[in-house]
């Protein structure tokens, strides 16, 4: 941010120094060269796109992703001139939401759109983005909707624990302020008029290419090739890459691409383990991040990766792409019937989140998030249960289940679960200590002090008093 | 492979997805293998598209064209479309009724056709083509072929087009298979016990959740289909009906359950960090013992005992 430098109040020597300055508002730190806009505002200017707002944490200009939720699981949004990668569940049904949600985002703000896909056309993918919920009517059913799918389990307070109730909820179903971060109704598509009104272009591979083109070895694949050209050229044609600095209102575009590496697009990662183009994806992903690093863009890609053959390679796609998020359906595997995940639909897992102008990361420090699409609504939570699979991390296996079982006289609270708590705890403790008190020589001599473990209550003269109570008495 | 209900179920209910694989477009992919071939059952289909009326087109590569025709009658034979490419796959003979560009020229030739009706192709196989095409390629042949129909703003109106293709899942890896499994519509893959063959059938409809079920069968000689209830169902091996299940709350030697009473005592509890009125009004009132009680200590010979705080020399 620039900083207003003012001059200060000097001797006389400088009272012409500060006429000067006070006729140029404010600062004596002329600027060389022509100034770009001639307005009386010499303080710090910021770029204000509609849509975007800098993260708190390190001044990255961000975009939303679409979901509010995924926005707080990544640090407030996706940074521009960076790259989402979604690893697509086996079955594709949840990634295209996903996806769906980041270009509606991109129409609902007036961002520019570019939508790339070897298998649906461009037109028809953005005729089937889902309605946003704009106005307060839509807000208040959606809170319903929310709300009547508490289980009833729930709804129980909890009495002795309740301080997991204060733990904020994934979801910020308060006022989402409407320039950053929209909720989309699934059900629902969006209005024609809105989509006429939006500026987009589409690359659809059958169209651009054609099919008796020769493929040579250990370069880009022809698909990607002429993607990665269409994608320059928009750049460079709309001024993305703030080639024009006398622009005054400047966009963001947002890029689409679909099912990047499957066969599709001409590349063979996904039916052979060493095939013939097997650094063409890694080389079009470096490529790529070259040309969104320099300009005002952020792109969405979503990769079948459950098809790789090759797991090297999903490494390193996972390394040459910046936000990396995976999507596990539930469907058709053994999980489905575990009850812990009755009420979802899939994980979501959040594999990378990158580094950009930090020495750390903005992970989120909960792991295991699940993920639900009610009729409407696509929505991430934390699993339910947290509190008892904590407990579990301390209890033998056998005692977290006599926990679970309702009407427990061993619930929360009662006097079982409070003294096997205790005796379990200080067992636990004196065993640890015992573990201790092992390492000391069995003489405690004057000088010994160095060779004696630290114990409770230690006396220089040699002397040790035990704390009466839990702990074993010395031999 | 999970039976569902539509197997358990009366025939006359439901008469399963089989019959209908057809109607749903697309790619049908057919997967065997050496124990259940699933040539039978293509031939099934391919009968009962043509029965419909709908226009046949056979890609004939892994067997003559003899082989391929033989069982089905004469009314039938006159409505196939037969493409060989298994009497002269490479084209050396060079004569002109051979069609150009292989196999892929003539999916492509079928395609560009201007009748509008439904339409069905069969692949006789897909491992052959795999086998002598790239991946890639065939994919995307596959796809352009199998989705013409949805492109909305096509200047002459194309029928649903299906294309079944046979895939015998051991000569090829992972791979290939998953790739195209990926891209079909519908996936049967064939099985079966004690001589009863069965297919599973895994229904991908976009945007919604893959159905799948289970179906039991037999082919006739004439190639018609039957569709039949499946084997006896047999005890499943869990749940053994001479061993009950075990209660693991019983035989304890602790109280697991409350009653009414303990229950009603432990709701009513209050608990020491909750803050009521009564506590409130305790604490507010004067504790009549409060005067009394004094606080004991002897100090040890290592004890400070000096008043002074020694922050008092700090000069800020």
């Amino acid at each position: 941010m620039a900083a207003v430098a003012t001059c200060g109040s000097g001797a006389g020597t400088t009272g012409s120094a500060v006429a000067t300055a006070s006729k140029s508002n404010v600062t004596s730190f002329q600027r060389r060269g022509p100034r770009a806009s001639g307005t009386n505002d010499s303080g710090p200017r910021l770029v204000s796109i509609a849509g975007t707002r800098p993260s708190v944490r390190n001044g990255q200009l961000l975009v939303s992703t679409g979901l509010p939720a995924l926005d707080q699981l990544l640090g407030g949004g996706l940074a521009i001139g960076t790259v989402l990668l979604i690893e697509e569940d086996k079955y594709n049904i949840y990634s295209p939401l996903l996806f769906k949600c980041f270009l509606a985002e991109g129409i609902v703000n007036g961002h520019t759109l570019l939508v790339a896909s070897a298998k649906e056309d461009p037109a028809n993918i953005l005729q089937e983005l889902p309605a946003p919920l704009l106005d307060d009517n839509s807000k208040k059913e959606f809170d319903e909707d929310v709300y009547n799918h508490k289980t009833p389990e729930s709804n129980i307070k909890m009495k002795i624990a309740w301080r997991y109730q204060l733990l904020p909820k994934m979801e910020q179903i308060g006022p989402v302020s409407s320039r950053f971060g929209h909720y989309y109704d699934a059900s629902k598509r969006i209005p024609q008029e809105l989509i006429e009104a939006s500026n987009w272009h589409g690359f659809f591979l059958p169209e651009k290419i054609s099919s008796t083109l020769k493929v040579e070895p250990c370069s880009l694949t022809p698909g990607y090739i002429k993607l990665l050209q269409f994608i320059q050229n928009i750049i460079y044609e709309e001024r993305f890459d703030g080639s024009n600095p006398q622009k005054k209102q400047r966009n963001v575009l947002r890029i689409g691409i679909q099912n990047l590496g499957s066969p599709l697009w001409g590349d063979d990662i996904c039916c052979a383990e060493n095939g013939s183009n097997s650094h063409s994806l890694t080389k079009f992903l470096y490529v790529l991040r070259g040309l969104l690093r320099t300009s005002l863009s952020a792109c969405i890609i979503t990769m079948p990766t459950h098809l790789i053959q090759n797991k090297a390679i999903i490494a390193r796609i996972t390394n040459l792409s910046d936000t990396v998020i995976g999507l596990e359906s539930f469907i058709g595997s053994e999980r489905e019937t575990n009850p812990l995940y009755k009420d979802y639909h899939g994980l979501i897992h959040i594999r990378q989140i990158p580094r950009l102008n930090n020495l750390i990361c903005d992970e989120s420090d909960v792991k295991d998030l699940a993920f639900k699409l009610k009729r409407k609504l696509f929505t991430i939570e934390w699993v339910q249960d947290n509190y008892l699979r904590q407990e579990r991390n301390i209890y033998p296996p056998g005692f977290s289940y006599l926990l679970k079982q309702k009407d427990s006289a061993w619930g929360e609270g009662s006097l079982q679960h409070s003294t096997f708590l205790m005796s379990f705890l200080a067992k636990a403790t004196a065993f640890a200590s015992r573990l201790v008190r092992h390492s000391e020589p069995l003489k405690q001599t004057g000088s010994g002090r160095i060779h004696q473990a630290a114990g409770p209550r230690l006396w220089h003269d040699g002397r040790r008093q035990e704390a009466p109570g839990l702990l074993g008495i010395p031999p | 492979v999970t039976l569902s209900e539509g197997a358990r179920a009366g025939i006359g209910r439901e008469l399963g997805m089989l019959d209908s694989l057809l109607s749903f477009g697309g790619l049908v992919l057919l997967r065997d293998s050496v124990e259940w071939e699933g040539r039978s059952l293509l031939k099934a289909l391919v009968k009962k598209s043509a029965l419909c009326g709908e226009q046949v087109h056979i890609l004939g590569c892994e067997v003559s064209e003899e082989e391929f025709r033989e069982g089905f009658d004469s009314d039938i034979n006159n409505r196939l479309v037969y493409h060989d490419f298994f009497r002269d796959p490479l084209n050396w003979s060079k004569t002109e009724e051979a069609l150009p560009g292989g196999p892929l020229g003539a999916l492509r030739a079928i395609c560009k056709r201007t009748d509008p009706g439904p339409i069905t192709i069969a692949l006789d196989s897909l491992s052959w083509l795999l086998l002598h095409l790239p991946c890639t390629t065939l994919c995307q042949a596959l796809h352009a072929v199998s989705h013409q129909d949805s492109c909305p703003g096509d200047s002459f109106p194309v029928g649903k087009v299906s294309v079944l293709g046979l895939l015998h899942e051991e000569l090829h890896g992972p791979g290939p298979v998953g790739a195209l499994s990926s891209l079909a519509q519908t996936e049967v893959t064939l099985g079966g016990t004690k001589g009863q063959a069965s297919a599973h059938i895994l229904c991908r409809r976009p945007r919604q959740r893959p159905t799948d079920q289970t179906q039991w069968f037999s082919i006739f000689p004439d190639f018609s289909l039957d569709l039949q209830e499946g084997p006896s169902v047999e005890s499943q091996p869990y749940s053994d009906p001479h061993i009950p299940p075990v209660d693991p709350t019983t035989h304890l030697t602790f109280n697991l359950h409350l009653s009414k009473k303990e229950r009603e005592a432990k709701d009513s509890l209050i608990l020491p960090f909750q803050f009521s009125s009564e506590k409130q009004q305790a604490l507010l009132r004067p504790r009549p013992g409060q005067a009394t009680s004094h606080i004991f200590y002897e100090p040890d010979a290592y004890d400070d005992l000096d008043q002074e705080d020694p922050d008092d020399d700090l000069d800020i």
